[in-house]
């Protein structure tokens, strides 16, 4: 099953018989019924429509219920521009994919201050508030009645730059659209935007940590799809050229759900054949028509717990998300991970007094903490002694109840995490918080996302100067993956390997984000003793680069080589600051860690 | 002076809005338990309203048919919670795979009431009183239909606080609210306390959906849907998981949506209810009387 999935997924992929299937559809549609071009026709735009899922749901993890609303706005717009205003389609489209793109962007906003489900719940919102709209506003939409004649291929009214388009040369058109919308998603997949909106996925705060701002991210997703839907909506309206407000009601949005879950979330290519199946299936089964809503209530219900990946994962390895011509690239370079040295030297971060509550429980009690560049400072404490919680409160993820963190001499006391991480600041989590689907290298690179500075034009049409973009970090990636001895494992899928494994690559993430102070939080934990030493090693490099370390560890032989300074935290309190010879003597210490009695004996 | 078209919008505002507090009751009981709701919500009103009305042209007594129809309605809760809100939580913490199998489960009940019912919207049967019953309240004619409604939801919304507040189970409620690891290790039946949630959410809709199909008159399989978002809208203006919120909450978005349904437009009903909800995460995503979310790392 493996390996036909693996033959697939690599026929699925291979330019030329991508070519030579749009060829063969071109060549072919001639000698198709034109009922049959009519069908193939629905079925393109269901497949544009369900790439808009997938874009939302399957790279970004968020869920849309109102997608008809996107879908309609789309069609109504190039339908009232073309017919009423008498524009042209190639202007028309167009403003519809803005506008439709536009709407996502818009609805979205709460996005950085509330739970997704509120986002899931204003989308449900939106669809049906866009339908009654669309039946209330007579002088735009025609209301109830609808707007007919709108100029289409099916009733031979559409002309677009003065050419007149049929039916076949309309499929044609829709051939070619389909064929440049799936190009540029599987682009935009393998570029910094889809990796990060699949990191904001997996995890906000692993995203935010290497610089990614969530909400801003999930905005975006939600303007691409609802773009993209829209752009379906838009061709649909020239295919059919009646508009009323029933195509855009629920039924729409369930229908598309269902296409692309059913397709597998992820799978472009599985997207394309779910969408010729329920288009077909009521079209030729009158029993599924009699049953369909049912039918789309049970899917909806359970595929994703009996087939969760959907046809795609079923028939086609996992989407990767670097592009094979930036790998390609990437491998005639040579990179140094000297080149990680970070440009500004001699920044300190300074914490100072920071104290955080959580209600009546006072976690870190007026701790101060100073990070040089080129020092290793541990920080160590019993469990529960706050250290953890001293590093959230740096990197952003609480704002301190009182005290203020610095850093270079600037401010960042409640700057947001991302914003933390983008000033240089970056960490590493207790539980190692990686793309689990993602390789080893896909995660390293992940952390480069800051340093990809190409537009998502360049991104979207795969660009030679993205490309080239990408290949230079790759390069950089490389070299981090020898550093930390992961360049046999760099394709496996890092959920499949050991957990030393996984935490190493988390420090090479980290790494990769080119951090000027970076923070450990117990780097060195379930690592085996040779991992240790790899560890031990690439702790020291990044001395050397200049970078301000703080380590969060328990294992006082792993640190007593390796530190410069130790801050001792218990019950959110500091207890000793000075050297680690200093801190084996310290009465104070010892209590904590041995309770009184041994500190008296 | 004020005329008798405002009162009688006041009125029916305040009646359909405490419903919708009740709905947004049993969307936060849910959210306490789980941090999910069922997005199908609406589907188990339909249902409740539809059971009641097929029971009684049964020939069964109303109150019978009303009770009989709403532990149908809970035990779908039940099911609801064992097929599609467990398994989509566990297949991937963090995932929303329960918005969609949620709805998925309510868009099939909708299709099979539907397929057995018909789609035609059939009259609902006068539960107390006559839509003609009435009371005068300051030379006011009161539709004792509203009334009872109106007393219906806010007597269940305050034994529901009044429950979650003095008893054990509500404290246990609460504290699997918070933290349901620490809930566990400390011998609270989560397991229990999330099914019963889901349960009485079930069945508090069932309830919402009696009462609004008593005010409305009829009821079709399309019924409810929309009670949804306005239930949630009533939740989140109050603040997510207030008792107290979503009845104050409830209110505004009844009051405000009969006031502009009767003198604007009836269609503008959601549009408000939307619009409220837009400007809430705007201005004051914790809604009147929530609290920030603290979240942890």
């Amino acid at each position: 099953m493996n390996r036909l999935r693996a033959l697939l997924s690599a026929l699925v992929a291979d330019w030329r018989l991508q070519a030579l299937l749009v060829l063969a559809l071109l060549l072919g549609a001639p000698q198709l019924s034109p009922g049959t071009v009519q069908i193939a026709s629905f079925v393109l735009i269901a497949a544009i429509f369900a790439q808009s899922i997938n874009l939302l749901t399957g790279l970004a993890g968020q869920i849309s219920l109102g997608h008809a609303g996107f879908f309609g706005i789309g069609a109504y717009c190039t339908g009232v521009l073309v017919k009423t205003h008498g524009l042209d389609v190639t202007i028309g489209v167009p403003l519809a994919v803005l506008l439709a793109g536009v709407a996502g962007w818009l609805l979205s906003f709460p996005a950085k201050r509330v739970r997704d489900v509120y986002l899931a719940m204003m989308t449900l919102g939106f669809g049906m508030v866009f339908f009654e709209v669309v039946r209330e506003w007579n002088s735009v939409t025609g209301g109830t009645m609808g707007l007919p004649g709108v100029p289409s291929a099916a009733l031979r009214t559409l002309t677009i730059l003065g050419i007149k388009v049929d039916g076949l040369a309309y499929f044609q058109l829709l051939l070619l659209i389909t064929a440049a919308t799936m190009l540029a998603v599987r682009n935009l997949t393998q570029s910094r935007i889809g990796r990060a909106f699949y990191a904001i996925h997996i995890s906000e705060i692993a995203a935010g940590s290497i610089g990614i701002p969530a909400g801003a991210t999930k905005q975006w997703a939600y303007a691409l799809s609802g773009g993209l839907a829209g752009l379906a909506g838009a061709l649909y309206a020239h295919l059919v050229g009646y508009l009323g407000p029933e195509s855009f009601a629920l039924p729409r949005s369930i229908e598309v759900l269902v296409i692309a879950i059913v397709g597998g979330l992820g799978s472009i290519a599985g997207q394309v054949l779910s969408a010729t199946l329920f288009t077909f299936l009521p079209e030729r089964l009158q029993v599924f028509a009699e049953w369909q809503f049912i039918a789309y209530g049970l899917i909806l219900t359970f595929s994703l717990m009996l087939l969760p990946k959907g046809i795609g994962g079923l028939l086609f390895e996992a989407p990767r998300f670097i592009r094979p011509g930036a790998r390609a690239r990437a491998g005639a370079l040579h990179a140094d991970a000297a080149m990680l040295r970070p440009a500004d030297q001699g920044a300190a971060l300074e914490a100072e007094r920071i104290t955080m509550r959580f209600g009546g429980l006072v976690a870190v009690d007026d701790v101060s903490l100073r990070l040089e560049p080129g020092r290793i400072t541990a920080l160590v404490g019993p469990n529960g002694s706050g250290k953890s919680t001293l590093v959230n409160v740096i990197t952003g993820i609480y704002r301190p109840s009182a005290g203020q963190v610095r850093f270079a001499g600037r401010d960042i006391t409640g700057l947001a995490d991302h914003q933390v991480a983008a000033a240089g600041v970056v960490r590493t989590f207790q539980d190692p918080r990686l793309v689990p689907h993602f390789t080893v290298r896909e995660n390293l690179l992940l952390g480069a996302h800051r340093q990809l500075r190409h537009s998502g034009v360049a991104a979207v049409l795969a660009l030679p100067s993205a490309t080239a973009e990408e290949a230079s970090q790759l390069a950089l990636v490389e070299a981090v993956l020898a550093l930390a001895d992961l360049t046999a494992v760099a394709d496996r899928p890092i959920d499949t390997l050991p957990y030393g494994t996984r935490r190493m690559a988390e420090v090479g993430r980290a790494l990769l984000a080119r951090p000027r102070v970076i923070l450990l939080d117990e780097p060195a934990a379930g690592l085996s003793e040779p991992e240790m030493e790899r560890l031990t090693q690439l702790i020291r490099d990044m001395k050397a680069m200049g970078l301000a370390i703080l380590l969060i560890d328990h294992h006082m032989d792993f640190l007593a080589d390796l530190v410069d300074d130790v801050v001792v935290l218990d019950s959110g309190r500091m207890i000793y600051r000075g050297d680690i010879a200093g801190m084996r003597g310290d009465a104070q210490v010892i209590a904590a860690y041995l309770g009184d009695e041994a500190a008296h004996a | 002076m004020m005329d008798d078209f405002f009162f009688s919008l006041l009125l029916a505002g305040i009646s359909v809005g405490a419903v919708y507090a009740l709905i947004a009751l049993g969307l936060n009981l849910t959210f306490w338990t789980t941090k999910t709701m069922n997005f199908g919500q609406g589907s188990l009103m339909m249902l409740c309203a539809m059971l009641t009305v097929f029971l009684s042209s049964q020939g069964l007594a109303m109150a019978l048919a009303v009770i009989g129809s709403l532990l149908v309605v809970a035990a779908f809760g039940v099911f609801i919670e064992r097929w599609t809100v467990r398994p989509a939580l566990q297949a991937s913490g963090g995932s929303m795979g329960w918005v969609v199998s949620t709805l998925g489960f309510g868009i099939f009940l909708q299709g099979v009431a539907a397929k057995y019912f018909g789609s035609q919207a059939v009259a609902f049967p006068d539960v107390v009183f006559t839509a003609q019953d009435f009371v005068t309240v300051f030379g006011q004619y009161v539709s004792l239909q509203y009334l009872v409604v109106l007393a219906v939801a806010v007597a269940l919304i305050l034994a529901l606080e009044l429950f979650v507040r003095k008893t054990v189970w509500g404290q246990a409620v609460h504290a699997v609210s918070l933290d349901p690891e620490l809930a566990l290790v400390q011998g609270i039946p989560v397991r229990l306390l999330v099914l019963g949630s889901f349960m009485l959410s079930s069945a508090l809709a069932g309830v919402a959906g009696v009462l609004i199909a008593q005010i409305g008159g009829t009821v079709d399989p399309a019924f409810g849907f929309d009670l949804v978002l306005l239930g949630f809208v009533a939740a989140v203006l109050g603040g997510m998981g207030s008792s107290m919120g979503a009845l104050a909450g409830g209110l505004l978005v009844g009051i405000l949506s009969k006031l502009v349904g009767g003198y604007v437009s009836t269609a503008a009903e959601h549009g408000i209810a939307f619009a409220l909800l837009m400007l809430a995460l705007a201005l004051r995503p914790q809604g009147l009387f929530g609290r920030p979310e603290v979240s942890k790392a």
